[in-house]
């Protein structure tokens, strides 16, 4: 973070530095990164769901959107930097966290029931799940590093037939379930973090936060098991 | 009804900060259900004592729930089993005869062990004393009802006073934070019309203090809420998320030539 620090110092910024530094401003961050990319994978589910639709609509869905490469090119270079802090600040604060209590107790007991689980508990290792079902899906879908198609194949012929990859199709299904889990505490936290905690919006943001999480996990997990479906031959 | 308890203890104990430690067994007959948990600690130290053995080091003093000094990992729960409850007022009636009671001191890095169950929790009054003072009028008292204060900010206000800062929050988290505990004294003094003059800078310099003892971060996992006897509520968190953020934008710091010790 040297850089940081004398960027910082030419322009004056010392403050927001130290502010975006510190335990709860990288938790902002943190928030507001997972927001965002929440965001995204609502949208993304909305356009896959058209493989549903029809061929038709999801070709000229895919075919739109791949139009104007200027426009993909800066949405993905925003969503990579997006993952990158929410990743980084999530390495970074979960070593900090292990390093402030370097001896373990010899029994250990929760006050609300809580276990190894529940899913803040977990938000490490549904996170690093996470990633890896991402890293496959970008290998497969954006950089064609498996299983690579005919050249001209329509975005609906290559997205069935990368899903009917078992590998794919399995890890995609796990992951999905995964994201579900993560959304569970990860949507509310969020707004915890950024101070709004408030009796009258909370109970409903939890309940929002649980429904997102279900419907976003059986969405993306739906997909593989569709392309399976077909792959046996049933008729759907 | 007074009845009589047959239990083993399991207790750490540890000579000194660099020693290594264990859990030690040691039974004890004829617990008092009256007894508090101290009470029974202090009967088992008293057959030590008589056996020509060092007795288990503990922390306490007011034994009212008041003073926030016990402590105590109890069967891997803060202060027992209980709500809402100090170690000092946790009553052996909780336990069954035949029990096995664990009994370990607080962990976190920011809380070394000093010997057996005691830890070290000046890390706490170095953050409050990072706080800094708050300007009051000097001279004649004021009449009592002249600062006007909202009812809802001063049940806010005096909630988050509650806290005794025993460290149980810390002790509970997952990653030893103490942001329940910070978030309980500036939310205290941010509800205040008395704590509004350094109110920024007091939020920043707790959470710079915070940060620089080496407690962990908030996961909003919620744990201490639980754990705290005092009943302070993760509300408290967001007001402090709150009040940081704002000060981070808001306040404008001092420069270095006006900056001195207040
Ligand atoms: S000894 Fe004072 S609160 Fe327990």
């Amino acid at each position: 973070m040297g850089w940081l620090r004398l960027l910082g110092k030419e322009y004056l910024l010392n403050w927001l530095i130290k502010a975006l530094g510190s335990s709860i401003g990288r938790k902002f961050v943190m928030g507001l990164t997972g927001l965002l990319l929440i965001g995204f994978v609502i949208v993304h589910l909305a356009g896959n769901l058209l493989l549903y639709v029809g061929i038709e609509d999801y070709n000229n869905y895919a075919h739109a959107l791949h139009s104007k490469p200027g426009l993909v090119l800066v949405a993905e270079i925003g969503l990579l930097a997006l993952f990158l802090a929410h990743i980084l600040i999530a390495v970074g604060i979960t070593r900090e966290n292990r390093a402030a209590r370097p001896e373990g107790y010899q029994m250990r007991r929760s006050k609300q029931n809580r276990t190894a689980a529940t899913p803040s508990a977990l938000m490490f290792v549904s996170g690093a799940i996470l990633l890896g079902f991402i890293l496959l899906h970008l290998a497969d879908f954006r950089f064609h590093l498996r299983n690579p198609g005919p050249d001209g194949e329509e975005p609906f012929a290559k997205a069935l037939r990368l899903l009917q990859d078992p590998v794919s199709a399995g890890v995609y299904f796990v992951g999905s379930l995964f994201l579900g889990w993560h959304l569970v505490h990860g949507f509310q936290s969020v707004f915890q973090t950024l101070g709004w905690n408030h009796p009258k919006y909370t109970p409903l943001i939890k309940k929002a936060g649980v429904a997102l999480a279900v419907v976003l996990a059986l969405g993306f997990a739906s997909f593989p098991v569709w392309a399976m479906l077909k792959k046996y031959g049933v008729q759907l | 009804m007074e009845k009589k308890l047959n239990l083993t203890l399991k207790i750490w104990r540890q000579k000194g900060p660099q020693a290594q430690g264990r859990l030690v067994t040691y039974p004890v007959q004829g617990v008092s259900t009256d007894a508090s948990f101290l009470e029974m600690l202090d009967v088992l130290n008293e057959e030590l004592l008589k056996k020509g053995e060092e007795p288990v080091a503990f922390d306490h003093d007011c034994r009212e729930g008041i003073c926030g000094m016990c402590s105590l990992m109890i069967n891997g729960q803060t202060h027992g089993p209980d709500r809402e409850t100090t170690t000092c007022q946790l009553h052996m009636r909780r336990f069954k005869d035949g029990d096995t009671i664990v009994i370990e001191p607080w962990r976190a890095k920011s809380f070394p062990i000093l010997k057996d169950l005691v830890v070290d929790r000046t890390a706490f009054d170095r953050v409050i004393a990072a706080g800094g003072y708050a300007s009051v009028n000097v001279g004649n008292a004021q009449d009592a009802n002249c600062i006007l204060v909202g009812k809802e900010s001063a049940d806010r206000a005096m909630d988050a006073a509650a806290c005794i800062g025993c460290g149980a929050c810390v002790a509970s988290c997952k990653n030893a934070s103490a942001m329940l505990f910070v978030a309980a004294k500036v939310t205290h003094f941010a509800e205040l019309p008395q704590g509004q003059p350094e109110r920024y800078k007091r939020a920043q310099a707790m959470v710079a203090q915070m940060d620089a003892e080496g407690f962990g971060g908030c996961t909003n996992t919620y744990e201490c809420e639980a754990a705290c006897p005092a009943g302070i509520q993760v509300t408290t968190i967001a007001k402090l998320n709150r009040e940081y953020l704002k000060s981070s934008f808001a306040y404008a710091e001092e420069s270095k030539s006006s900056e001195g010790e207040g």
